[in-house]
């Protein structure tokens, strides 16, 4: 398939989102919802389920609530199959999924739709945390997070454990499609929805979307954390196409960890010793992302 | 129309591709699965044109058929005890989109393997209609007419039927399957009457703004933008519009309430193009006279059906009642049949626990209560868990009643 490289004058000027927004000052779930819109158009559908999305998402396509928390991903389905049977698959059916719909109650029919491949393009906007009941640890949280349920104190660090690597693992099921996207990058976010939805079958797409609220920064601050959180590679861009992976975004030189780190109130306990910790594993990733560039996956 | 000698799993495909049901999702689990079994190789050979999903799990294959309900498909799924209990959230999903999904449930109990209708009755106020079957020719012919009703514009309800696990779904029995040209003539294939689609977005908003600013909620039976309300996925247009959800449950019930009509239209229709009809919401087997009446829902109903026969042959007036619709529950016509008999001796496949007595009974004992002269309600437990139901059980209970009966009225008893 054709491919055309985008710049930030490629945006759709349409807008696909109504005037007005309740969401908290400075939230980037709610951008995703209007870029991912504006790349995908208006013969779409679109798919929530519980997370902050719901409350805010003015986007003017037909909207469904799945009445289950853990069935995004068979709501989809049931939506691609019905579309199919009345001769209607040009309708792009997409869902704007939180992290913890994906990567923990909704991870078992997530996996299913995409081992059987439907055809469904999936949007999760993770703001890492169960932000829509306040902040709770998801399996998205990465590594020494404070939230509502890893608080800090003296035996506690924050989330002990590292940041579930959902891209990847939805790779392995052999997908036609896999990204990942920032806030701080559209043109590179909307060349990918662009691309992904000429595809057919299942398409991933995860899109860091730092929460004000939830992580304890300026409002203002929402992009400037995504951005740094790219050129630090805390957040590699990527997408892996029928297996081929290729970072999309390859910085000159790794800003350190911390510029994103330290700015965010959830780190603001770290030690140096932590942030060196954190820092060595971001190095580890990036480096076996970039021997990755331009291979096959599988 | 030709005859076959076929489990009751195989007169629920038969019943599917009948329907031209072209959305299939479920999960396997014993002793449903043969139904999917069957399903898949019907749409493997072709005979059945539709989409077959292979979900991982019961809420999934019923999200699944509930989505694709809504994009214009006719949806099928089937399950059983746990699977059923697993799918539980997702059916009340089902009910408030008024999706008019058919769903078969081989009942099995919720703690052992065996036969009994705690499945369903656990799912009793999620909104669905709910019908029990006595043999597989009812079954075949109860799938059928469960979409006409489902689909009925008084109703727009998802339905399921049960069919009691292994003592239907495995048992073979002779079962007539009409054709396929009949079929159409009395359920034509689908189309939704309420498309979802990107391109009336704009016009569907205008029509509900309108709605609100008159200060009323989308009394529509389904549409998503309906069913979301609650939601506010239309957050901008919907603030200041009625926040109040409880008309839907209002509305809900109306809809259940106008189902008891649409089920004893349907069954009638299908008695005259079929030969074949099931009495409605009840089948009055040999009642006209009876002094007692046994009220028993599934193949507890065949079994009292022979302690009919054998104590009508020693004079005793004894009568069934087979209750076939459980929701809506004909708390009419039990006012009705509770005038002319003394009692009524209900058999109940399932428990309440901590109440006294079994969901039917109780049910049936609230629709009499309000009668001047209201019979002896007299309740049992049996068949749990899948235990043996003997005729001379239910003899031994009929018998008890015209004993009993004029006296005051005794504890729940086990059989």
């Amino acid at each position: 398939m054709t491919r055309k490289k985008m710049s930030i004058r490629d945006i759709p000027r349409e807008e696909a989102m109504w005037p007005g927004n309740p969401a908290c000052q400075g939230c980037a779930g709610s951008l995703v919802g209007r870029l991912v819109y504006k790349a995908l158009g208006r013969n779409s559908v679109r798919v929530e389920v519980a997370s902050c999305a719901p409350g805010f998402m003015n986007i003017r396509v037909p909207s469904f609530f799945s009445p289950a928390f853990e069935g995004a991903a068979a709501f989809l389905t049931g939506l691609a199959r019905g579309y199919k049977l009345i001769g209607r698959e040009d309708i792009i059916v997409a869902g704007l999924i939180g992290d913890g719909g994906t990567v923990d109650i909704g991870f078992q029919g997530l996996s299913a739709a995409a081992e059987r491949n439907e055809n469904i393009f999936f949007f999760t906007y993770d703001n890492e945390a169960y932000m829509n009941t306040g902040g709770q640890r998801s399996g998205a949280t990465p590594y020494l997070a404070r939230t509502a349920t890893t608080p800090i104190s003296d035996v506690s660090r924050g989330k002990a454990e590292e940041k579930k690597n959902m891209p990847m693992i939805l790779a392995l099921h052999k997908v036609p499609y896999v990204a990942t996207a920032s806030v701080a990058y559209p043109e590179d976010l909307i060349e990918k929805v662009t691309y992904g939805k000429g595809i057919k079958g299942f398409r991933y797409m995860q899109i860091n979307a730092p929460c004000p609220t939830g992580w304890g920064i300026e409002p203002k601050d929402s992009i400037k954390v995504a951005r740094l959180s790219v050129e630090s590679g805390i957040w590699p861009l990527y997408e892996i196409e029928a297996g081929r992976f290729r970072l999309t975004y390859k910085p000159r030189e790794l800003k350190p960890v911390t510029d994103a780190l330290k700015i965010q109130g959830r780190f603001r306990h770290l030690s140096d010793d932590e942030l060196s910790v954190i820092q060595e594993k971001t190095l580890g990733e990036w480096e076996r992302l970039v021997g990755l560039d331009g291979k096959e996956l599988y | 129309m030709k005859s076959e000698v076929m489990v009751g799993n195989k007169a629920v495909a038969y019943a599917v591709k009948l329907a031209r049901a072209n959305l299939i999702a479920a999960y396997p689990i014993t002793p449903q699965t043969t139904i999917v079994q069957y399903l898949s190789e019907f749409v493997a050979e072709g005979e059945l044109k539709a989409e077959f999903v292979n979900v991982e799990g019961e809420i999934t294959a019923q999200l699944a058929c509930l989505a694709g309900s809504i994009a214009g498909a006719r949806a099928f799924t089937a399950t059983s005890g746990p699977g059923l209990l697993y799918m539980h959230e997702a059916l009340h999903g089902t009910a408030r989109y008024r999706a008019p999904i058919v769903m078969a449930v081989a009942n099995r109990g919720v703690r052992t393997m065996g036969p009994d209708h705690s499945d369903m009755m656990a799912q009793r106020d999620t909104g669905w209609i709910q019908l029990y079957c006595e043999n597989n020719q009812e079954v075949l012919d109860t799938g059928v007419m469960a979409y006409r009703v489902a689909e009925d514009e008084r109703v727009r309800l998802p339905v399921s039927f049960g069919l009691d696990g292994y003592v239907l779904s495995y048992t073979a029995e002779p079962v007539e399957v009409p054709d396929q040209e009949e079929v159409d003539a009395f359920l034509p294939p689908y189309k939704t009457e309420y498309p979802v689609l990107p391109e009336t977005f704009d016009e569907d908003i205008e029509r509900y703004k309108r709605h609100w600013a008159q200060g009323k909620s989308i009394d529509e039976p389904f549409t998503p933008l309906a069913a979301d309300e609650s939601f506010s996925h239309l957050t901008m247009v919907n603030w200041g519009g009625p926040h109040d959800q409880q008309w839907r449950w209002r509305s809900h019930q109306d809809a259940m309430t106008r189902a008891k009509q649409v089920i004893k239209e349907v069954d009638e229709e299908y008695g005259r193009r079929f030969g074949r009809s099931y009495g409605g919401l009840v089948d009055e087997y040999r009642c006209e006279d009876a002094d007692a009446a046994l009220v028993a829902m599934g193949t507890v109903a065949s079994t009292a059906r022979a302690a009919v026969d054998r104590l009508r042959k020693d004079g005793k007036r004894v009568g069934l009642v087979k209750l076939r619709s459980f929701r809506p529950f004909p708390r009419e016509e039990f006012q009705r049949i509770g005038k002319a008999v003394d009692a009524l001796c209900v058999l109940d496949r399932n428990i309440s626990l901590g109440d006294e007595g079994g969901i039917v009974y109780n049910s049936v004992r609230s629709a009499v209560y309000g009668l001047e002269e209201r019979p002896m309600v007299m309740g049992y437990h049996l068949g749990l868990a899948g235990k043996e139901v003997r005729v001379r059980d239910i003899e031994k209970i009929a018998e008890r009643a015209l004993a009993e009966r004029g006296g005051a009225e005794p504890p729940v008893r086990w059989v």
